[in-house]
């Protein structure tokens, strides 16, 4: 698949934009704080409804206006399929194929994404909560009713903390509300590290290859899950039910003394292993950046796998960060066949042939134009 | 522009009211201005009237004139089926159908730990009483199909299930008359779930 168009309406520092992209490799560049990121981050939002950059939808819309909005055409299976996300003070709308989708679930998944930066170099060495957003986003742009389930587990878990909490200071003393809240949240709970376990095992297949491949046959890259609750990949849906109702009820006091929820999948983390050694703690600084690079890599394949098609790729300020072995490593997997947006501030940093026949973006100051090369 | 105090107030007092926003107000209250005297007076003491003279009944909790209310004063209803609601709106959405002949309890709310709501907070513990004095063989659980109203099913449900009282839980599932491809997924996966044997 790939986005054939796009259309900014008071969207950061853009009051007005129109661009049309190349379905191979397209190079924003542009000296910093001109605007790369913002447009690199308005196609994030496109795809997911919400920025990476931060939480509040607010600080998407311009200075002193009062809605901002993106529009683009995706093309995907040989059809054309306009989205379209408009931000204001009442909250956000998605329209896909000019309908309205009162569910993001809905939306979410239409445009395969995969976002590589800087801060995924922290992926393996970064803190859990980084792990646990991969695969998440991951998961939930493969499976969007995934999102539900999630979404569902954060208000019972937020319902079962505010309990909690009150047991703690004492204000009730009512135990069956927390049965009833711990009954909730495992129903929950359950899918999702179901969901995780399915998704690890396509993982780990595909990062597995793509690293032995980087390091030339030197690394063995494994992936393991690490669970508060101690559930096994092999176990089935009512035995992950029934130990995770054991630990509940095990731990009940220690949830009580602590006032919030110790166990579940929001405590859950991943962990990569090199020849059987935890990259993480004994890592090299390049070993780390090589398993980040090809998780990504094995995002990319694995929606391909999934969804049919490859998804967009957005390298925003990244390949400068690699060095040169990584980088040809890098563009030479998406050669061809996958959408690449890639944000620069010299084109003389990236050295490949596969930026000759790419359609180059100069940014400068909210302003675009836009260059074909030969 | 500024408007003189009477329907300033007017106007202010419309904006009170959900899914009227400030140009709508502007319009009913310059409306109001046209109406003729009589009906303007009926209106406000249909206002005053509405808050004045209804309360919840003391049995079900419905919204009432007297008490008790027409429901729970009803010889010909089914005392032996109880359905649980969450709001009064609930009651009449029930009525309408016209094929339940049993009683209602009405909770005004569901229970939520995060905004301080707690059982007793809500119609909880008359039911529980209800459910000691009244002969009742089966209750219909009628809350939302979110967190909230599930968990609140969940919690009257075993609070009264010791006591050998048949709890239901109300279907899930899809809309009559809808077509099955526009179902989302999550209702679709409900009414997978709840399907029965024909």
């Amino acid at each position: 698949m790939y986005i054939k168009d796009i259309k900014l309406m008071n969207y950061r520092n853009y009051p007005k934009l129109e661009l049309t992209f190349d379905d191979r490799i397209n190079v924003i560049i542009g000296e910093n704080a001109q605007g790369k990121t913002n447009l690199m981050e308005a196609i994030y939002v496109l795809a997911f409804s919400k920025s990476y950059r931060t939480a509040k939808d607010k600080e998407l819309i311009q200075w002193e206006q009062s809605y901002a909005k993106i529009e683009g055409t995706v093309f995907k299976r040989q059809y054309h399929i306009p989205l379209e996300i408009q931000f204001s003070t009442k909250g956000k709308r998605a329209k896909l194929n000019h309908l309205e989708q009162k569910r993001l679930s809905d939306y979410i998944g239409a445009l395969n994404l995969v976002m590589f930066a800087p801060e995924d170099l922290n992926l393996v060495k970064g803190s859990p909560q980084v792990r646990r957003r991969f695969i998440d986003m991951e998961i939930g742009q493969i499976q969007p009713v995934y999102i539900y389930h999630l979404g569902q587990y954060q208000k019972i878990l937020k319902q079962r903390n505010a309990l909690l909490k009150a047991l703690q200071r004492r204000k009730t003393t009512d135990q069956t509300m927390l049965d009833v809240l711990t009954e909730q949240l495992i129903d929950h709970a359950r899918v999702i590290v179901e969901k995780r376990f399915l998704f690890l095992t396509l993982l780990r297949k595909w990062a597995a290859s793509i690293h032995q491949g980087i390091s030339q046959d030197k690394e063995n890259l494994t992936i393991s899950y690490d669970a508060t609750i101690d559930v096994l990949e092999s176990d089935d849906k009512e035995k992950i039910k029934r130990i995770y109702n054991d630990t509940f009820n095990l731990n009940r006091d220690k949830e009580i003394d602590r006032g919030s929820t110790l166990y579940g999948p929001h405590r859950d983390d991943l962990s990569f292993y090199i020849n059987d050694r935890n990259v993480q703690t004994f890592g090299s600084q390049g070993q780390q950046r090589t398993t980040a690079l090809s998780l990504k890599l094995a995002e990319i394949e694995l929606i391909k796998s999934e969804v049919g098609e490859y998804p967009v790729l957005l390298l925003d300020d990244v390949l400068s960060e690699l060095d040169q072995y990584r980088q040809s490593h890098l563009l030479h997997t998406i050669k061809g066949k996958v959408q690449t947006f890639v944000s620069t501030t010299s084109i003389t940093d990236i050295q490949h042939e596969t930026i000759n026949q790419a359609e180059l973006f100069y940014v400068e100051n909210g302003s675009i134009t836009k260059q074909k090369r030969g | 522009m500024y408007y003189p105090e009477p329907i300033s107030k007017l106007i202010d007092s419309f904006t009170k009211l959900p899914g009227i926003g400030p140009k709508t107000a502007v319009r009913l209250a310059f409306f109001v201005l046209n109406m003729n005297e009589d009906d303007v007076l009926d209106f406000a003491k249909a206002l005053v009237n509405a808050k004045r003279e209804l309360t919840h009944c003391s049995t079900c909790g419905h919204i009432t004139d007297q008490d008790p209310c027409a429901i729970c004063g009803d010889h010909n209803r089914d005392d032996s089926v109880i359905c649980v609601v969450q709001d009064p709106k609930d009651v009449i959405a029930m009525e309408k159908m016209r094929e339940f002949n049993g009683r209602y309890h009405v909770l005004h709310g569901a229970i939520s730990p995060m905004d301080g709501i707690g059982p007793e907070d809500i119609n909880v513990p008359p039911l529980l009483n209800r459910l000691k004095d009244e002969k009742v063989g089966e209750l219909i659980l009628a809350t939302n199909p979110n967190v909230e109203g599930e968990a609140t099913a969940m919690y009257i449900s075993r609070l009264v299930k010791p006591s050998g009282i048949k709890i239901t839980r109300i279907a899930h599932g899809l809309p009559m008359g809808g077509d099955l491809e526009y179902a989302d997924e999550v209702t679709l996966s409900k009414a997978l779930e709840g399907r029965r044997e024909l």
